[in-house]
C-alpha cells in the first residue's frame, strides 16, 4: 500500500503534534515565575520601556531627516550643528537600545558595542572636519597620521595616514611636516600678510596678470627663510626614519592642502617632488608650498570658493619607491562602463607618465564581482619610464627597450592585488576611489594615495540626431570621453604654455597632451579636445570637476583642427562637428551650486555616511541581526522591529492568574479579558467587569467596534460539509487541544493593544499602537491553525492574507500561518483598518472547516471586501441543519 | 542692487559658505574676515553698506561690535547671524539698531531676501 505524502521525514499528523508540543514547550520556558515587582508592574514597566522607544526612535529619525535634507545644497550650518544634532542621534540610539533590552531582558546586549563602534567612526569624522585646539607639532612621523588629524595634516596626508594605521596596507615609510609648519614659515618670514593682500587682488579672468600676480606670491615663498626650529625637527625626524630603514632614503615630497583629496580634488594642482636628498630637501619644501600659488591652483581656489584662510599646506615626505611600474586605479568606471569593474592605467617606471598624459598606458579593466579578475587587458605603447636620477636629485627620462614598449607593465598577480586593495579602500572610506600606486623592482606593491572618484554619467542616453552629417561634417569620430556632454566654441590650440595668456573665455582648447598646466584656463575652456592622454589624467579629473566637456586619445585633434574653427564637441558620441550643431546643443547647463561642495557639507556627508543610509531593510533576511547594522539608521530599524517582536509576545509571558483583569461584559461569546496598564479603561480598578463602553484605548476600541459590527456573527455553528465535520474530527484526535477555550486577553493602554486569542484551535495575535504621531502607528497581526485539515486551513489563511493585502497591509502567508502588517498611516485610517481587522477576525472564525476549494478563496474575499460578512450565497455551502 | 558687504565669523565654514552664497547670482563685493578689528577696519576704508557678524566671537562679540559699527556709521545696515539658543541675544542686537537676524541653519534664500532688504533700507537712509 502506498504511503501517504510526507514532509521530510515526518508525515504531516505527527508533524502537527511534533509542532504543538514544541509551541507548548517554548510557552512553558518563557513563561516565567511571578516577577519582584509583581506581573501587572512588570508590564506596566515593559509599557513604558515600549513608549520611550517609540519616542527615541521617532526623534532620531526626525533629526535624521533633517539633517539629510542640509545636504541639498541651500542650507547655511556650522560645525556647532552637526556636533549638536549627532549628539541628540547619540542620545536616541543610546535609549533605544537601552529600552529594547528592557523589553528583552537584555537579550540585544550585542547592540551596544556596534551602536559604540559607529560612534567612534561618526566622532572622528567630526574632529576631523574641526581645527584642533591643541597644538599640534610642526613634523609628525606618519605611523601617527590619521583622519583625526585632518585639519593639521591636510587631506592627503590624513587618508595616507587611514590606509597605513588602520588598514594596515603597504604604504611608503615617511613622515609628516603638518599646516603648523607652513604657518611657522610665513610668519617667521613676515609672509602671512602680504600674501592675504596679494591674493586679496587676483583676477582669474585675465591670465597675464594671474600669471604675474602668481609669480610673485611664489618668488616670495621660494626666497623664504627655513626658521631653526623646523630645520631641527625634521633633521630628527628623517634620522629616526633613516634609522627605520637601515638607510637614508632619497624622499618624495608631495603636496597635501587643507582639503586636498577630500570632496575637492586638487588634482595635479599642488606639487610632488620625487627623488629629493636629504641636502636639497627645504628648497624643495619650499617649491611644493609655493605650488599653492601656481596659477591653476589660484584659478581652482577660485572656482571653488575657497578663502585665503583656507590656503595651507601640508607636506608628506616618503621614502622614495624605485618603481618598476606605477599606475593609477578606480575604483569604478568614473565615465560609467561597467558595473562593478574597476579601471586601471599603468606604465613602467614612475608615476608622473600616467597621470600627466604624455604617453599612451596599458588599460585594464578588472572585475570586482563576484571576485576580483582581470576582465580586458589593452598594453599600451610606452616608449620611455621615468626612473629616479642614481646618486643625485631629480628624475631621468629613459627609452624602454623596444621588447618591453607594448609589454604590459604589471603581471596579473599584481594586478589581482591592486584591485583587492582598491576595493578594500573603496569599503572603508565609504565611496569610489581614485588610488595611486607603485611596484617596487622587488614586486612589493605599495599604495601612494586614494582619494574621492570624481564620477561623471552621459547626461542622458539621447539618440544622435538624424542626418547630422550632411550639414556638418564629423573632423573627429573617436577617442575616449574624459568628461561627457556637448559643447561649441572656436578652436584655440596650445602648443606651449605660452599660449595660455591669449586664451579667449568660450574656445575648444585644443592640445597635444593633458598638461595640468591648462587647469588655468579650464574654467573659461566650452570643451577640451587632445590628441594623447586618459581619462585617468589630472587634467581630467579637473574637467570633470568644471564639467567642461572632455574627449582625450584622438590622436589627431590638433592636425585636424584648425586655429579659429568653429566646432562642437560631442562627448557623449565621441565626435566632433564642423560648425554649431545646435541640436545637440540645445541642453544648456547650468554651473551647479558650490555649497554642496564645501568642506562642511563634506564634512556633513561623511558624518552622515555613519548615520542615515538604511542597510537592514527585510526582517526576514538571516543578516536582519545587531552585528549587521552599519549606520545608526539600521540601529534604530533593528530596535524598532525587535520592540514590537518583543510586545508581540508579551501576552503569552503574563501569568494569568497572578494579574489583575477585568472581564469585558458582552454578549460575543469572547470570554475576552482585559489588563489595563494606563488609560486602557475607564473604570474602577476593583471592578470584576466592564462594558465595552468603558473601553477608552484607541486601538482596542477600533478593534472591538468591527468585532461587534452588526452581521458579524461570533456565535452559533456554520454550515458545514462532511468533509469538513472529519477533519474536525480527525484534528481532535491527532494532537492535544490547547487552551481550547481558553480566555482571550488584551493588555491595553490608552495607544497600546496587545490581544492574544486562542479561540477553538487558531491562535490570532495582533499588536497595535495608534496615536497622533503618524511615525509610531503601526498594526502587526499573526493568526495560524484552525481545526480543520492543512489544506483547509491553508485556504483560509490565504483569504485571510488576500483581504489584509487589500486593505494595504504588507501580508506574508506561509502554510496556515497568516503575518501581516501596516505602518505609518495617520490615526482616523489606522481605526479603520483595525475596526475591518475585527470584522475580519469575526468572518474568518471556522471558516477553515468550509473553504473546500481553492477558487472559493477569491469568492469570500470578494463577498467580505462587499461587505457581505455572512457570506450569504456562499458556494457549496450545506443549510445547517 | 549692487552694495559691498563685510562679513565676520570666527568660524571658516561660515564665511565661505556665506561668501559663496552672497557672489554666486550676485553683484555684491564681499569681504570676509574672523577678525572683528579687520572688519571695522574694512568698513571704514570700503564704506561698506552692510556688515553681516556671527553673534559670539571670541575677543569681541557681536553686540559690542554692532556698537563700534554704529558710531562709525550709523546708517550702516547690521544682520546677526545666531544659533538656536542665542536667540534672545540677538533680539537684544535689535534694540541696538541691528537691522535683522538669522538663525543657524538658514536656507540660502532667507539670508539673500535679508540681505536685500539690508541693502534698500542703507539705500533709503542715504537718500533721505
Amino acid at each position: 500500500m502506498a504511503s501517504g505524502p510526507t514532509f521530510g521525514l515526518i508525515r504531516p499528523a505527527a508533524s502537527f503534534l511534533l509542532g504543538n508540543i514544541l509551541k507548548i514547550f517554548d510557552f512553558l520556558k518563557r513563561k516565567k515565575s511571578v516577577p519582584p515587582e509583581g506581573w501587572e508592574n512588570y508590564l506596566k514597566q515593559k509599557h513604558e520601556s515600549f513608549k520611550d522607544l517609540l519616542d527615541a526612535n521617532n526623534a532620531a529619525l526626525r533629526i535624521m531627516s533633517r539633517m539629510d535634507a542640509k545636504l541639498a545644497g541651500d542650507f547655511v550650518f556650522d560645525m556647532e550643528y552637526i556636533r549638536s544634532r549627532t549628539e541628540m542621534i547619540f542620545q536616541a540610539c543610546q535609549t533605544l537600545i537601552e529600552q529594547l533590552n528592557a523589553l528583552g531582558d537584555n537579550r540585544y546586549a550585542e547592540l551596544v558595542p556596534v551602536f559604540a563602534n559607529i560612534k567612534i567612526r561618526i566622532e572622528e569624522e567630526i574632529q576631523a572636519g574641526t581645527a584642533s585646539g591643541e597644538k599640534i607639532p610642526l613634523v609628525l612621523p606618519l605611523s601617527q597620521v590619521d583622519r583625526r588629524l585632518l585639519m593639521a595634516v591636510g587631506g592627503k596626508n590624513a587618508n595616507l595616514g587611514e590606509i597605513k594605521n588602520r588598514l594596515h596596507l603597504p604604504t611608503p615609510d615617511g613622515f609628516v611636516l603638518t599646516i603648523e609648519a607652513y604657518h611657522l614659515v610665513l610668519a617667521e618670514n613676515g609672509l602671512a600678510e602680504r600674501v592675504g593682500q596679494i591674493l586679496e587682488k587676483v583676477d582669474v579672468d585675465d591670465v597675464a596678470h594671474l600669471l604675474g600676480q602668481s609669480r610673485r606670491l611664489r618668488v616670495l615663498v621660494l626666497a623664504a627663510e627655513i626658521p631653526s626650529q623646523l630645520s631641527g625637527a625634521v633633521h630628527e625626524q628623517y634620522l629616526q626614519l633613516a634609522g627605520r630603514l637601515g638607510y637614508e632614503p632619497q624622499l618624495a615630497l608631495r603636496s597635501s592642502g587643507l582639503y586636498e583629496d577630500q570632496e575637492l580634488s586638487f588634482a595635479g594642482q599642488f606639487l610632488t617632488v620625487l627623488n629629493v636628498p636629504a641636502p636639497d630637501f627645504f628648497p624643495n619644501y619650499l617649491k611644493v608650498l609655493a605650488s599653492q600659488f601656481s596659477p591653476s591652483a589660484l584659478v581652482y581656489l577660485h572656482e571653488k570658493g575657497l578663502l585665503r584662510q583656507e590656503l595651507a599646506m601640508s607636506v608628506g615626505c616618503l621614502a622614495m619607491v624605485p618603481a618598476r611600474a606605477s599606475g593609477v586605479l578606480f575604483t569604478v568606471d568614473p565615465l560609467g562602463g561597467r558595473a562593478d569593474a574597476m579601471v586601471l592605467d599603468a606604465a613602467w617606471g614612475l608615476g608622473p607618465s600616467v597621470v600627466e598624459g604624455a604617453l599612451t598606458p596599458d588599460h585594464f579593466i578588472l572585475a570586482k564581482k563576484p571576485q576580483i579578475k582581470v576582465l580586458e587587458r589593452r598594453p599600451g605603447n610606452k616608449p620611455v619610464r621615468l626612473i629616479a636620477t642614481p646618486d643625485k636629485g631629480g628624475l631621468t627620462s629613459e627609452a624602454v627597450p623596444a621588447a618591453d614598449q607594448r609589454q604590459p607593465a604589471l603581471t596579473t598577480e599584481e594586478l589581482l592585488q591592486v584591485g583587492s586593495y582598491g576595493a578594500q579602500l573603496e569599503e572603508y572610506f565609504g565611496r569610489p576611489q581614485d588610488i595611486e600606486f607603485a611596484v617596487d623592482r622587488e614586486g612589493r606593491l605599495l599604495l601612494l594615495q586614494s582619494r574621492p572618484l570624481t564620477l561623471l554619467q552621459p547626461e542622458s542616453e539621447s539618440e544622435l540626431p538624424p542626418a547630422i552629417e550632411d550639414r556638418h561634417p564629423v573632423l573627429i569620430d573617436h577617442g575616449s570621453a574624459a568628461c561627457f556632454g556637448v559643447a561649441a566654441g572656436p578652436v584655440f590650440i596650445i602648443r606651449q604654455d605660452e599660449d595660455l595668456a591669449s586664451f579667449p573665455p568660450g574656445a575648444v582648447l585644443v592640445a597635444r597632451h593633458t598638461s595640468s598646466n591648462y587647469g588655468v584656463v579650464l574654467h573659461k575652456a566650452s570643451a577640451l579636445v587632445v590628441d594623447i592622454g586618459s581619462a585617468t589624467a589630472h587634467l581630467a579629473i579637473l574637467a570633470r570637476e568644471f564639467k567642461v566637456p572632455s574627449l582625450v586619445d584622438t590622436e589627431k585633434a590638433t592636425q585636424v583642427l584648425q586655429n579659429g574653427q568653429e566646432v562642437t564637441v560631442d562627448a557623449d558620441h565621441l565626435r566632433v562637428y564642423q560648425g554649431r550643431v545646435e541640436a545637440l546643443l540645445t541642453a544648456k547647463r547650468e554651473k551647479t551650486s558650490l555649497l554642496a561642495e564645501t568642506p562642511i557639507y563634506a564634512t556633513l556627508r561623511r558624518v552622515l555616511r555613519w548615520i542615515t543610509p538604511l542597510n537592514l531593510t527585510d526582517p526576514t533576511l538571516s543578516n536582519f541581526t545587531p552585528a549587521s547594522c552599519k549606520t545608526l539608521h539600521d540601529i534604530a530599524r533593528f530596535a524598532h522591529q525587535m520592540a514590537i517582536t518583543e510586545m508581540f509576545d508579551l501576552g503569552e509571558r503574563v501569568g494569568r492568574d497572578q494579574v489583575h483583569m477585568v472581564q469585558l461584559k458582552t454578549t460575543i461569546p469572547l470570554n475576552l479579558h482585559l489588563i489595563d496598564l494606563g488609560g486602557g479603561i475607564d473604570a474602577d480598578r476593583r471592578v470584576r467587569f466592564v462594558t465595552p463602553d468603558a473601553i477608552t484605548s484607541i486601538p482596542m476600541k477600533a478593534l472591538w467596534r468591527g468585532m461587534s459590527y452588526p452581521g458579524i456573527s461570533w456565535a452559533g455553528p456554520i454550515p458545514i460539509d462532511v468533509k469538513g465535520l472529519y477533519s474536525v474530527v480527525s484534528r481532535s484526535l491527532a494532537g492535544p487541544m490547547p487552551d481550547f477555550w481558553a480566555r482571550t486577553l488584551a493588555i491595553v493602554s490608552r495607544n497600546y493593544l496587545n490581544y492574544n486569542s486562542r479561540l477553538g484551535y487558531h491562535f490570532a495575535t495582533l499588536n497595535a499602537f495608534i496615536s497622533e504621531v503618524r511615525n509610531d502607528n503601526y498594526i502587526s497581526f499573526r493568526f495560524q491553525g484552525g481545526a480543520a485539515d492543512q489544506a483547509r486551513r491553508g485556504r483560509r489563511a490565504q483569504f485571510l492574507g488576500a483581504v489584509m493585502a487589500r486593505l494595504d497591509f504588507q501580508v506574508e502567508v506561509t502554510g496556515d500561518l497568516v503575518v501581516a502588517k501596516l505602518w505609518k498611516y495617520p490615526r482616523p485610517l489606522m481605526e479603520e483598518k483595525l475596526d475591518l481587522v475585527g470584522r475580519l477576525m469575526g468572518c474568518a472564525r471556522q471558516r477553515d472547516m468550509i473553504m473546500t476549494a481553492g477558487e472559493q478563496v477569491d469568492w469570500y474575499v470578494e463577498a467580505f471586501l462587499a461587505g457581505n460578512y455572512r457570506f450569504a450565497g456562499e458556494p457549496g455551502a450545506h443549510p445547517a441543519s | 542692487m549692487p552694495g559691498t558687504i563685510v562679513i565676520v565669523d570666527d568660524e571658516p565654514d561660515m564665511l565661505m559658505l556665506l561668501k559663496i552664497i552672497l557672489t554666486e547670482k550676485t553683484d555684491y563685493q564681499v569681504l570676509t574676515t574672523s577678525d572683528p578689528n579687520q572688519a571695522l577696519e574694512w568698513c571704514r576704508e570700503n564704506h561698506a553698506d552692510l556688515l553681516i557678524s556671527d553673534l559670539r566671537m571670541p575677543e569681541i562679540g557681536g553686540i559690542e561690535l554692532l556698537k563700534m559699527v554704529k558710531e562709525l556709521d550709523p546708517n550702516l545696515a547690521l544682520i546677526i547671524i545666531t544659533a538656536f539658543g542665542t536667540v534672545e541675544s540677538a533680539v537684544e542686537a535689535m534694540r541696538y539698531n541691528a537691522f535683522d537676524y538669522v538663525t543657524k541653519p538658514f536656507r540660502k534664500e532667507q539670508i539673500l531676501t535679508t540681505v536685500e532688504k539690508a541693502l534698500r533700507w542703507r539705500q533709503a537712509q542715504r537718500s533721505a
